[in-house]
Order: C-alpha cells, then sequence, then structure tokens
C-alpha cells in the first residue's frame, strides 16, 4: 500500500484530516497537504529521542527491564499513594483518556491534563458566560468577518486560515486568498521602490513606529470577508489581515469591555482604551455589528495575559451581546491535537473537563485547589504519573521540583526532560502513526487517527500500557483486601 | 471548648466539614474523635490527625473550636455552621466556613482561598491574609456571599466579593484584581491599595477603595465628588471620594468610591462633570 | 420469576399471576424447575423494562452541559463501589450515573434523540460509557443540505437512498428532524415562524421538509416514523402549527403505522399571544389524536426543578437566553443542523412554567388511547429524568394533581383543566405509557413485552397492585417506581432494592438499511462532500469499532 490518503495529523488543534502519505518499505517517504509541523512528525517520528525499552531507575540510574516489570513498579507506586497526580493526556487518544480516567478513580488521585496551563481559564469562564460557538465549517461558509485575537495561527496552526476561515471557499462566502496575493504583491513591490530609493538618495523615509496606530482603512468596508487581528505585537498574521489593532500589552480586558459598550451603541467617556483611540473601536464595533456572520478565534495571548478568565469572560460576553445585533461565534485555538478530546471524555465520565479529583471517591472539580499545578506548588502530592506531556520543562519551576522530588511514573513514545526524570519510564507506540484512536479538532469535531506504519517492536499503545497497570493495580488492591 | 491540636504535620489535603460547632455539639470527646475526616485518598478519625481535648473556661461559649496549630492543609473547617465559634491560632486551608449561616470565626494566621465562599450569615475575621475568591462562589455558579461579614487585616487576592450579593468585606490590607466581580449588592471596603478592574461587570453594591486604585475601567463613568461614605448604618467614612457607576457593559447600576487624596491620576475625570 | 402481578399490554396481560422463565437474556416458555435459580416476586408488579423514547443522555451538546454546568453537579455525587463506577448529577449525569439511575427506576431502554451526524462518533462514544441500558440515537437531518437540495429538487428516491447512507454511517435509528428550516436559518441568526416560510437560499419551506422526510421514511421502511420537534416550539399560539402540521401528513396516514411523532408536545401546544396571555392547546391537540391515529406524541412533562435545557433549535434556546440572562451555549454545526444550551428553573410560583406543568398532564389524561401519548420529560428539557416517579403519580391519582395545583401560580392553577379531568390511569395504562407504547412506536419487536423471545429485560416494583389503592396511596408508588424491587437487564440481575449490583454494558441499536443497489460513492459525492463538510468522506462514517457491543437492525428499503 504505497498511498495512504485522508490521515488525520496528529500535532495541533486543527486535526488536518486530508493528509497524504506515501509509505515505502514500512517508513513514511513523503507527506503532501501537510504543514512543516505535520510534515516533521510524520517524517521525523522515528528519531534517536525515541524511547525503545521500559526503564526504571535503580541506585539512582536508569536501567532497562521488562515491561510487565515496569508495569508491575508503576502500579506499586500509584496502589500505595495518598494523593497521586494523573497529568498529560492531550496528546494521546481518546481511548487512553477513558482507561486514564478509570486507573485516576481507582487509585484516588488527581486526574489533569494540559487544559490546565492553556485554555483551562477559557473553561472557567465559559463555566460563568456560555459560549456561541460553531464548527469550523459554519465559519468557512458563513463568516464575512473574522477575528484572531491574541493568537498567530499563521505560526501556531499554519493551515487555520486557509482551511477554515478567510481563505477557504464556502458556498456564501469566496476565499480573499487572491485579495491577499495582490495586496502582498503591491507590498513587495512599495518596499522595493523604498529600498531604490534608499540606495539613490541614501536617506530613510519614515518607517512605521512599531506602536504607531492605524485606523482602520476603508478597503475594510467592502464586500467579502474580512479580517482582523487583534494582539500586542505585529505578528506574521498581523500581516495577512485586513487591518491589525495593536493592543496595549496587558490592557485587553479594558478594549473588550470598551467594545462590549460601543456594540450597543452605547457611548464611551474617555478618549483611548488600551492604546487605541475609542474613534477606530467604533469603526470596528460597527463592523462587527454589520457582518452577516462574525467569527472571533482567541488564543493564549488573551487566556494567559492578566486577567486570565476574566478576559476570556469579557469576550464571551461582547460576543454573547452581539448575537442581539446579527450572527457571531467565538472559539479558542486549541493547541495539542488532542486537548479537546480530553476535556470532552473528562465531562462525559466525571462531569467536569479537567482538574478532577478522585481522592473522596467521587469526581470533585475546583482548578485552583484540584488543578495540577496548584496541588504540586503547594506540595501536595506523594507520586505521580505523565502521559504525553512534558511538565518538567513546562511547569513553574517550584511544581516542577515537587513533581520530581517523589515518585515519577512516564509513559511516553520519547525522551523529554520528564521521562529523563522518571523512576518508571515505559515506552509507547505513537498514536495517529503506529497505532489508531480517536482525536477531538478544536470545535469538538471526532476524527479518527490512523495506523499507518506498524510500531517498533515491543511497543504498544498508552491505553493497553494504562490497562496493564490498572489491573495490577487491582491486583495489589484486591491482595491487601484479603490480607485485611 | 474544644480544643483540637494537630498531633503531626498534614502534608495532604484534608476535607474537614466535620470540624464545626453545629457537628461537635453535645458529642463527647470521643464521639468527636471518631469523626470521619479524609486525608489525601485514605478515610481516617479526627483523633487519628488531632489530639482532641475540652478545657473549659470562666465566661466562655460552650460551642467554641479552638484549633492550635497549622492548618493550612485542612479544608472546609466551619462549613455551613450556624452558631457558636472557632478560632484557629494558625494557618488555615481553603473554603473557611463554606456557606456558613451563623457563628464566627476567627483566624490568628492566613486563610487559603475561598474563605467565606458562598456565606449567608455569620462573621469571619482572618488576622492574617486572605487568598484568592474571598466569599465568591463555586466554579459555575453566580451566587456568591448572600450576607454576614468578613474582616481580613492583612492582605486578600483576586476576585474578593465576585457575584455578592449581600454583607460586607472588609479589608483592611490590599486587595487584587477584579474585587467586586459582577457583584450585584453588598459593600466592599478596601482600605489599603486595590489593582485595576475593581467593580467589573457590577450591577449593584458598593466598593469604597480609600488607598491607590490602579485604574478605572472605561465602561465606568464617574458621577460627582462626595465627602463621605456610609459603610454601615452607623459607620461612615471621611472622603472626599470620586464617585463611579458602573459597570453600564452590563447595564449596572453599582458604584465605586475611590479616595480623591490618594489617586490623583484620576482628576483627569473631573473635566467630565 | 413466579408470582408477580404482571402487567405486558402487548400480550395483554393486566395483572394476572403470571410466571416468567428467563434463558440466555430472552424470556421463554419455561426453564427447567430444579435447575433455574427463582425470584418470588409475590405481590409486587412486574413490567417489561422501560423504555424511554426521548431523553438527551449522550453527544456533545449533552456533554457541553455538563462541561457548562459545575454547579449542577457538586452537590449530586455518586460514590465509586466495589461494582458501580463513580459520577455526578443532577439535571444532566456523567454517562455511568445516568445508566445507574435509568437501571434504579426499571429502565432498560433509552432513545438519545438528537445526534448531530458530523460528531456521531462522539455521541456513541458516550453511549459506549452508558451500562445497564440499551440504547440508539437519532440522528439529525431536517437541515441538512442534502435534504434541502434533493426535496427542492423534488428527487425523493435519490434523497431516500442519502438518508439510508447517513442512517448507515452514523449508526443511527430514526429522522429526526427540529424545527426544520429554522436551524439552517439561523446559520445567519434568523428563523422561521411559519410551516410556509422560505429558507433562504435554498428554495423550500419547513412544510415541504417534514412531508419530504415522511416520505422517505416511508420508502425506506424505518421502524420508528420521523421524530419530529416542531417549528414554533416554546412560543405562545404555537399549538396551531403543531396542529397544521399533523394535519398536513394526514395524506400518508396508514392503517399501520403513524406517520410522525411529536415529540415534547407539552412544549407544542400554548395558546395565547405572548407569555402573559400564555393557555393550554391540550385539549384541541387531544381532539385531534383521539380522531386520528397517524400521530404518536410524548409528554415533555414539566417538574419543578432546577435543570438544563439543551435541543438542536438554535434560535429557540438564543430565545430563552433573551428570557432568561441565563448562560447560553450555541453550538452550529455545518451543513446540518445548530444547538443551544440553557439552564433554567421551572418554578412554582410562574404563571408560564405552572401552565405548562399543567399542559403535559392535561394532554397525557385527555388523549384517550395510552398508546399514542408517552411518558417523558424530554430530559432534561422538562426536568430531569429520575423524576418519573412523580409524573406517574400525577397520572394515577387525582389527589396527587391536587396536591400540587394547590400550590402552584393562582393565575396557572383557575386556568388548569387538571381540576376538571377525573381520569387516573391505570397500572396497565401506565405500563403502555412507559413501556409498551414507547417500544411500539419504535418498533422494537424485542422490547416493552414479556412474550417468548423478547429481551428479558424486567422491572419489578415492590407495591401490590391488589392491596394498594393508587389513587389514594400513591406515595407508596411513587417510592416503588423510584428504586425497582428488580431490574433485570439480557436476563441478569442488575438492581435489586434500587441498589446496582452488577455494571453491564448495554448494547447499542442501528439500523442496517438495505437499499437495492449499494450506495455508490461517486465522484460528484466525494466533490459535493469536500465543499460541504470540513471532514474527509473516508473519516466521516462511524464505523463498527466505535460501537462496543454493536446490535444492527436489517431494514429492507423500497428504493
Amino acid at each position: 500500500m504505497p498511498h495512504i490518503e485522508a490521515v488525520t495529523c496528529p500535532v495541533c488543534g486543527c486535526l488536518c484530516d486530508d493528509i497524504r502519505l506515501r509509505i515505502e518499505a514500512g517508513k513514511i517517504v513523503e507527506v503532501k497537504n501537510g504543514c512543516a509541523m505535520c510534515e516533521s512528525k510524520f517524517l521525523g517520528y522515528c528519531g534517536e529521542h525515541r524511547l525503545s525499552k521500559p526503564l526504571i531507575r535503580k541506585n539512582g540510574e536508569l536501567v532497562e527491564v521488562s515491561l510487565n516489570e515496569a508495569v508491575k513498579k508503576a502500579a506499586e507506586i500509584l496502589a500505595e499513594a495518598n494523593y497521586p497526580l494523573l497529568y498529560g493526556w492531550s496528546s494521546t487518544s481518546c481511548e487512553a483518556i477513558r482507561i486514564g480516567l478509570e486507573l485516576a478513580e481507582e487509585v484516588g488521585g488527581v486526574i489533569d491534563n494540559t487544559s490546565t496551563v492553556c485554555h483551562g481559564p477559557s473553561v472557567l469562564s465559559i463555566q460563568d458566560i456560555g459560549i456561541p460557538s460553531c464548527t469550523l465549517g459554519q465559519v468557512r461558509h458563513r463568516a464575512d468577518l473574522v477575528i484572531y485575537w491574541g493568537c498567530d495561527p499563521w505560526s501556531a496552526h499554519p493551515r487555520h486560515i486557509e482551511r477554515y476561515t478567510s481563505f477557504s471557499d464556502g458556498r456564501f462566502e469566496k476565499s480573499e486568498w487572491k485579495g491577499y496575493l495582490s495586496k502582498t504583491k503591491a507590498l513587495i513591490v512599495k518596499k522595493k521602490i523604498e529600498k531604490a530609493l534608499k540606495r539613490v538618495f541614501a536617506r530613510e523615509t519614515p518607517s512605521l513606529s512599531p506602536h504607531v496606530r492605524r485606523e482602520p482603512p476603508p478597503t475594510l468596508f467592502k464586500e467579502g470577508r474580512k479580517m482582523i487581528v487583534v494582539d500586542v505585537r505585529r505578528t506574521r498574521s498581523a500581516e495577512t489581515a485586513d487591518y491589525f489593532i495593536q493592543v496595549e500589552p496587558n490592557r485587553d480586558y479594558e478594549l473588550l469591555e470598551a467594545l462590549r459598550l460601543l456594540v450597543r451603541d452605547e457611548e464611551l467617556e474617555v478618549e483611548e482604551v488600551a492604546g487605541v483611540p475609542v474613534a477606530y473601536l467604533e469603526e470596528v464595533a460597527d463592523l462587527m455589528i454589520r457582518c452577516n456572520f462574525g467569527a472571533l478565534f482567541f488564543g493564549l495571548g488573551l487566556t494567559m495575559s492578566r486577567g486570565k478568565m476574566r478576559n476570556i469572560d469579557a469576550a464571551l460576553s461582547l460576543i454573547r451581546d452581539l448575537n442581539t445585533r446579527t450572527k457571531f461565534t467565538i472559539m479558542p485555538m486549541r493547541g495539542h491535537f488532542n486537548v479537546s478530546g480530553s476535556d470532552t471524555v473528562f465531562t462525559w465520565q466525571t462531569g467536569y473537563p479537567y482538574a478532577v479529583d478522585f481522592s473522596l471517591c467521587y469526581p470533585r472539580y475546583n482548578p485552583g485547589e484540584t488543578s495540577a499545578v496548584d496541588v504540586l506548588l503547594r506540595g501536595e502530592t506523594d507520586a505521580s504519573l505523565i502521559v504525553a506531556s512534558d511538565p518538567v520543562s513546562n511547569f513553574p519551576r517550584k511544581a516542577a521540583e515537587h513533581l520530581v522530588k517523589n515518585p515519577l511514573i512516564v509513559i511516553d513514545p520519547h525522551v523529554n526532560a520528564t521521562a529523563q526524570m522518571g523512576d518508571v519510564v515505559i515506552p509507547s507506540a505513537l498514536v495517529g502513526v503506529e497505532v489508531e484512536g480517536t482525536a477531538y479538532r478544536m470545535d469538538h469535531v471526532p476524527l479518527p487517527l490512523k495506523k499507518v506504519v506498524e510500531p517498533p517492536e515491543g511497543l504498544i499503545s498508552d491505553e493497553e500500557i494504562l490497562r496493564k497497570i490498572l489491573s495490577e493495580v487491582r491486583k495489589i488492591k484486591a491482595g491487601k483486601m484479603e490480607e485485611s | 471548648m474544644i480544643v483540637l491540636t494537630p498531633s503531626r504535620q498534614l502534608p495532604f489535603p484534608v476535607m474537614a466539614e466535620c470540624i464545626s460547632p453545629d457537628v461537635f455539639q453535645e458529642k463527647t470527646l470521643e464521639e468527636i474523635g471518631e469523626l470521619a475526616v479524609w486525608e489525601g485518598n485514605k478515610q481516617k478519625k479526627l483523633a487519628d490527625l488531632f489530639k482532641v481535648e475540652e478545657q473549659n473556661r470562666e465566661g466562655e461559649n460552650e460551642a467554641t473550636i479552638t484549633i492550635c496549630g497549622d492548618v493550612a492543609e485542612v479544608r472546609r473547617i466551619g462549613a455551613s455552621m450556624t452558631i457558636g465559634e472557632i478560632m484557629i491560632e494558625g494557618n488555615v486551608g481553603m473554603h473557611l466556613g463554606e456557606e456558613m449561616k451563623g457563628g464566627k470565626i476567627t483566624v490568628h494566621g492566613n486563610a487559603e482561598s475561598w474563605a467565606g465562599s458562598m456565606m449567608k450569615g455569620g462573621t469571619i475575621e482572618i488576622y492574617g491574609s486572605a487568598g484568592d475568591y474571598l466569599g465568591a462562589p463555586y466554579r459555575g455558579c453566580g451566587e456568591g456571599m448572600r450576607g454576614g461579614q468578613i474582616v481580613v487585616h492583612g492582605d486578600v487576592g483576586s476576585e474578593a466579593g465576585a457575584y455578592m450579593k449581600k454583607g460586607l468585606l472588609k479589608i483592611k490590607g490590599n486587595a487584587g484584581q477584579f474585587a467586586g466581580l459582577r457583584m450585584h449588592g453588598g459593600t466592599i471596603l478596601v482600605e489599603g491599595n486595590c489593582e485595576a478592574r475593581a467593580g467589573a461587570c457590577m450591577t449593584e453594591g458598593k466598593i469604597v477603595v480609600i488607598g491607590f486604585l490602579e485604574s478605572v475601567l472605561p465602561t465606568f463613568t464617574i458621577e460627582g465628588v462626595r465627602n463621605k461614605v456610609k459603610i454601615k448604618e452607623t459607620d461612615s467614612i471621611e472622603g472626599p471620594f470620586y464617585i463611579f457607576s458602573g459597570d453600564l457593559a452590563e447595564r449596572g447600576n453599582g458604584k465605586l468610591y475611590v479616595s480623591k487624596r490618594k489617586n490623583p491620576h484620576l482628576s483627569v475625570f473631573e473635566k467630565l462633570l | 420469576m413466579s408470582n408477580g402481578v404482571v402487567f405486558d399490554p402487548l400480550n395483554g396481560i393486566d395483572g394476572e399471576k403470571v410466571d416468567i422463565a428467563v434463558k440466555d437474556g430472552k424470556i421463554v416458555k419455561s426453564v427447567s424447575e430444579h435447575r433455574a435459580k427463582k425470584i418470588d416476586v409475590a405481590g409486587m408488579i412486574v413490567m417489561p423494562g422501560g423504555v424511554d423514547i426521548h431523553s438527551h443522555i449522550a453527544g456533545s451538546e449533552v456533554n457541553t452541559g455538563r462541561l457548562l454546568r459545575p454547579e449542577d453537579h457538586f452537590k449530586d455525587s455518586e460514590c465509586k463501589t466495589s461494582v458501580t463506577r463513580s459520577g455526578v448529577g443532577y439535571s444532566i449525569p456523567s454517562t455511568f450515573t445516568t445508566g445507574y439511575r435509568y437501571a434504579r427506576m426499571g429502565y432498560t431502554t433509552v432513545m438519545n434523540p438528537s445526534m448531530p451526524p458530523l460528531e456521531a462518533k462522539h455521541t456513541h462514544e458516550e453511549l459506549n460509557d452508558i451500562p445497564l441500558i440499551d440504547k440508539a440515537t437519532y440522528p439529525l437531518l431536517g437541515d441538512w443540505w442534502f435534504v434541502l437540495e434533493y426535496l427542492s429538487q423534488g428527487n425523493i428516491e435519490e434523497l431516500a437512498r442519502h438518508v439510508a447512507w447517513m442512517i448507515n454511517s452514523t449508526k443511527g435509528y430514526a429522522i429526526k428532524i427540529v424545527n426544520p428550516g429554522g436551524l439552517e436559518s439561523w446559520g445567519f441568526g434568523h428563523n422561521v415562524t411559519s410551516l410556509d416560510d422560505q429558507i433562504p437560499h435554498f428554495c423550500i419551506t419547513p412544510r415541504e421538509i417534514i412531508l419530504g422526510l415522511c416520505r422517505v421514511n416511508k420508502l425506506l421502511n424505518l421502524p420508528h416514523s420521523v421524530h419530529l420537534h416542531t417549528n414554533n416550539l416554546g412560543k405562545p399560539g404555537n399549538y396551531k402549527t403543531a396542529l397544521e402540521t399533523m394535519k398536513y401528513v394526514e395524506e400518508l396516514a396508514n392503517d399501520e403505522k403513524p406517520a410522525v411523532h411529536i415529540t415534547h408536545c407539552q412544549f407544542s401546544a400554548f395558546t395565547g399571544d405572548d407569555w402573559r396571555t400564555l393557555g393550554s392547546g391540550a385539549e384541541e391537540i387531544a381532539k385531534y389524536l383521539n380522531g386520528h391515529s397517524h400521530v404518536t406524541i410524548d409528554m415533555g412533562q414539566v417538574i419543578f426543578t432546577d435543570t438544563t435545557t439543551m435541543t438542536a433549535d438554535g434560535p429557540f434556546q438564543f430565545g430563552l437566553y433573551e428570557l432568561t440572562g441565563n448562560k447560553w451555549v450555541n453550538h452550529d454545526v455545518e451543513t446540518e443542523t445548530s444547538a443551544g444550551i440553557v439552564p433554567f428553573r421551572y418554578r412554582k410560583k410562574s404563571f408560564a412554567h405552572a401552565t405548562q406543568w399543567s399542559i403535559g398532564l392535561e394532554l397525557a389524561l385527555l388523549v384517550k388511547d395510552s398508546w399514542k401519548i408517552y411518558m417523558t420529560t424530554d430530559h432534561p428539557n422538562g426536568g430531569p429524568f429520575t423524576a418519573y416517579p412523580k409524573i406517574i403519580a400525577w397520572l394515577i391519582s387525582k389527589k396527587a394533581r391536587k396536591a400540587t395545583l394547590k400550590k402552584i401560580n393562582p393565575k396557572a392553577r383557575s386556568r388548569s383543566l387538571l381540576p376538571s379531568i377525573d381520569r387516573e390511569l391505570s397500572f396497565y395504562e401506565l405500563a403502555i405509557m412507559t413501556r409498551a407504547g414507547q417500544a411500539k412506536a419504535l418498533g422494537l419487536k424485542h422490547k416493552g413485552h414479556l412474550g417468548v423471545g423478547a429481551d428479558a429485560d424486567i422491572a419489578v416494583y415492590n407495591v401490590n397492585p391488589h392491596k394498594t389503592d393508587p389513587s389514594k396511596e400513591y406515595k407508596k408508588v411513587r417510592k416503588a417506581f423510584k428504586r425497582a424491587a428488580y431490574t433485570i437487564k439480557g436476563g441478569k440481575v442488575v438492581v435489586k432494592n434500587g441498589e446496582v449490583l452488577k455494571h453491564v454494558e448495554g448494547a447499542t441499536m442501528w439500523l442496517d438499511v438495505k437499499i437495492s443497489e449499494p450506495f455508490k460513492v461517486t465522484a460528484d459525492m466525494k466533490r459535493r462532500f469536500r465543499e460541504y463538510w470540513t471532514v474527509e468522506y473516508e473519516n466521516y462514517p462511524v464505523t463498527d469499532r466505535y460501537l462496543e457491543i454493536s446490535q444492527p437492525i436489517p431494514v429492507k428499503a423500497e428504493v
């Protein structure tokens, strides 16, 4: 089978499922349709950073052991813990997460996924306000106004604009790709002329300072799709946009609240908000009201800047308010390919999307209290299981220190900082490449992950490893019951 | 009076809603010691974690519980209590006095987040500082403080008094961001400084800032300057204060009083009057 | 199972002492007396396991409801036991808890009525995690672009083939229509207000969608009729729309099978011009049903409690948000449908809510033939399914109705028809409304009865019908129906005295619709697929691995 069609890419929340792979001698040799991140995943998955054998730390050294021994050791650690943490989950399949939740319940631990450090605050605001949203195809077919706020799809979700928003062709709205090309061409010509002038006259034409305020261009009010980018700096996506609003760092909340007032046709007393003149904002508000279908996408620039969940609170309220005037939707730009899926599975089994504490025998949820970083910072855990994640490199230092101080089990296809610090390290087959599964796109559309090549010998899926640990934990517990 | 002293360090979260005068009432020391608590994922008896003693001093309320020592990991102390008194000589964990309806809790130390969460009556006095979400409700729930009073002598974290409907928060130190978020009644007094976004999305109620307020949201409108502001029926504070009303983003009519003297940066608003 | 008082309406058994033999998960004629395990249920009511024709228990909208409302869960948790998984309630229970709570009430079959086809895998993944009950789910097809396009071309047969493909691809059980035309209009924030409104961009009306899909339903020989959530749902005066809809499909009337099921009819039975003049259209609707046999309905009863409303009717949910100011979720699904969620509290003292409560019961009591109306709350829209025992009490006892009437809004009370209705349902009628009738309407041959060959799904309630006067002792009956003495699922005792004894998985039933020529995926279909959806054709269908216990039901279509 040389070609495999319609492969889902297990990298980012876009979950593009039109990838075409060419396989030769059991290896992927060519990737079509994918972005750079996709290509490097499918072509580079088998590099030297791959783990191949289960390891256990003995006398301070990680030594190779059999899978059974590693599983037994992991089960012992978890079964004995008073307050274990089970963390990661966003880069594995829903099938594995299901078992992970069962394991967390069995050992009475805290289970949390990477939402806790990315769009967790967004979830908390949704729980206060709700969210008017849609699937991405709805945006493709209908949106004539697309806003990216605090995110840079060009670099983080490279095919988002092309597949789902401004540069995609829908039933009611057409791609703005051509317009963008001619604009880019014009820009290149302009730059060339500037350069030539500079050479000839040896003098600088005053270039725009980074903090310059630009009023909305008249083209923003033409027919067709429009794109606005709001960010603290001029990103690649901002270059693509019809209008770029540069917000003062950490002042997004004020800007959103001001817009809320303006879309209700009310007046602001101040003359500028977050570094943007109110007169410009009024024009943007007008554009939002007059569009047929608007879509706002937001990223960590909004979620993790000052105000955190309340920034999202304001964004959600703005979009909700806009729905009394027109149709408007909002969606977080989820990062990991299955972070939506892990929120989804957590929710159907426990009622809560992340940060679930099973220590009282039933699911309890209170981010800030039961979330991974917080339990680590307070030094409450006494063992951890990390699945497909690298908290040692991305958690706050104090949290990571507590994590590695206690017994640490790692299940991951790759060697990362966390695996190097682990006490039990179990390598797994790569989901979406070597084993199948399911993942949820950022708009909650479930997609199958395919198995396209055989896993290296001896490697099994996260799901199977977790099942083995779970069954071993049950054996230990049954043994203890008999003893007593 | 019942005295509880932690008999060892408590590194794991302890759920102890049973530490409440309502529960201890008319129980013997043995019975109190038998009460169930959770330490991490293990069920324990109160006596496994605390030394339980009785001390009777003249003129003291019988329904009093004193905790001697650091119980920063012990959560939900005094939850739903209606009577009596709890005194804590040390730091205390989250959800102190959650949904309490009456009685008094005094903390000679710091309290973690969600102290007085969704409280309906009674008094909490914290001599140290309090964490985030003072008096605020549970996730997704729109019903914050409904009554009673919380006094914090130190600082508080963010979102103090979120969704508050009635009652009084007195903060003698500084307050974090979003004090009085979405409040629709009640009073918050910040005697120290206050970070930005005070009163965000408030619809009713009163926030008084005597110290420096970082900034006022653009969705508030200045109403005037006043010399005095009433905190309780009998209690009032001398100003002068700028009065802002908002949050207009929620069509609100909450009042934000900000000391004029400590906030010269707000004088630009005077020209709008 | 011996000595029980059996109510098995599909086999005409009305409170007789009949022994029931079970072997290999099925009801059999007899079993070897000395080898069989015997359960003596003397003095107890024995019924087939309960069947729920309409209850939102799984899928993206239910799950988003769970996510939206931690405050709904945190005071209603269920601990893990040695046999059960933990979970939470209240109005939108987590998956395991959903299964346990249904089984505790003696229910063994539940239909999940709204599945966006694009997100069908999600629904099935959740159904896999709902234990102790058998399940099936209805794909939402009323505003699917293929439906709108083929109908505007008048190409019913081609549409039927595509619907067959869709039902097979989503592993669905029936055609579900919600506010036809309204959901496509909602894509741009609009709605339709009558059966004759033009749907923007598609040259077609709601009326044509309803009739067209009812025709498709007949062509495909689907066991259930079209499952319809009417236009104008939840708006005063909408009983006219409901009646007009029923009349319009009269031409498809056929003695054997109904043409349409109007679901949660209470929400479509309002008179009046606005919320102040709201009134009951139950009398008119019941009158129509009493004279016609091509329509079945379910109640959509309102319970006075805090719940979570969720429907595919995006514009209706938005209206509810504007009315209440509560948190609001909207989720439109490309090319297919929409969904909305708003938490809601039904209060006794509210005129509108109390009127709605009355309408549901009036419908159930004024429709003479219990085979035409089924007990539901449109869980969780009218209230959580755990409130069924309360409804049972209201249906069997005038005294129970009176007790509640006393407490409701006086204006609603004075306008309610309930004081004038003396009817009290018998246990036999109750068995029809809660299992037999529902199974019949669904065309589920092995469910809802205790005849030989049926699935051994049995509910036993500890109340003696010979010694209890349900009219007076309704509290006793209510208590018995809340916690079944036994629930037997597929021949296994899974619940005893309201406690779950065993965690067994239930099956997912789906229609394997066979059309005359196998469905060909043409290049045109693939092209349209690329244009309409943002996923590839190959990744769209629900493959077998998504159903843990798959129970296909073959259906031979006429196209």
